[in-house]
């Protein structure tokens, strides 16, 4: 796909927004100050997948994890953010799982629905079959 | 294709996460809401947990060649944390611009923050 790291950023209206509600009413930022912390952020991004990346490959992982992110943060110095991860995590987790029970139901209720059917045009079939193997029988004699 | 195992090409990859997660997502493009918002679908509320979309997070990650395959735990964890980090900076910076006895957050303030801050050590020669 051929992006450059330089080339993505992050949505400038999130950024304003997360910017506005850290700071008190009254101030204001100028545009070239949104910009320059749109773009550190994205250095951001950038550095801690890297450190997360060299604790799963040390762990001789594949795949990067929520662990390897926190690792990763405590390295780059930023402890003051693992508690407030750890409860975010935490309530992530929560809705995963149940978006995973939601999907889950509704794969069985289709299933259901399919076993249903089958059996339905199973019988059909059955009856069908029946018929036909009495005709080969009798060729199978001769 | 390299021989090692890249950060491939297939969207897939990042999409399938690994171990622990549900596969399928739905990402919200732009704005993902902000956590107050009255009652929704559970996957939208969900995504209300970050604010910075997972799939723009997603591609960053992506764009390192030495990564494989993430989870989506962590690319919602980075999400999170990335969102701290402007909290963080932009706070910072503002001690300076309060310095200079000014309302408006500049440049320089950023700059300064940078240079003081042994967090954003990380950031210097970085920004354009």
């Amino acid at each position: 796909m051929a992006e450059r790291p330089e080339d993505l950023n992050l949505p400038n209206a999130v950024i304003t927004r997360i910017i506005k509600e850290a700071l008190p009413d009254g101030v204001n930022v100028s545009k070239e100050a949104r910009r320059a912390i749109s773009q550190a952020a994205s250095i951001f991004v950038l550095y801690a997948t890297s450190c997360a990346n060299n604790f799963a490959l040390k762990a001789k992982r594949k795949t990067l994890n929520a662990g390897d992110v926190m690792s990763a943060v405590e390295e780059m110095e930023f402890e003051r953010f693992l508690q407030p991860l750890r409860e975010a995590l935490e309530a992530y987790k929560k809705g995963q799982k149940g978006k995973k029970e939601a999907t889950e139901q509704k794969r069985k209720d289709k299933e259901k629905k399919i076993t249903d059917e089958n059996d339905k045009s199973r019988d059909e079939e059955e009856d069908e079959q029946e018929g036909e193997n009495e005709e080969e029988e009798d060729d199978v004699e001769n | 294709m390299a021989a090692t195992a890249p950060a491939a090409p297939a969207e897939s990859e990042l999409d399938r996460s690994g171990a622990e997660d549900e596969p399928r997502g739905t990402e919200p493009e732009e704005d993902g809401g902000n956590g107050q918002a009255g009652p929704t679908a559970g996957a939208q509320q969900q995504h209300r947990l970050a604010k910075l979309p997972l799939s723009r997070i997603k591609a960053l990650m992506k764009a390192d060649p030495d990564v494989s395959l993430a989870s989506q735990e962590s690319v919602f964890i980075i999400a999170k944390a990335t969102e701290l980090f402007v909290e963080m900076i932009a706070k910072d910076a503002l001690v300076y611009a309060q310095q200079g006895k000014r309302k408006t957050l500049q440049r320089k303030d950023l700059d300064n923050a940078i240079e003081a801050i042994d967090e954003f050590a990380f950031l210097e020669g970085t920004l354009d």
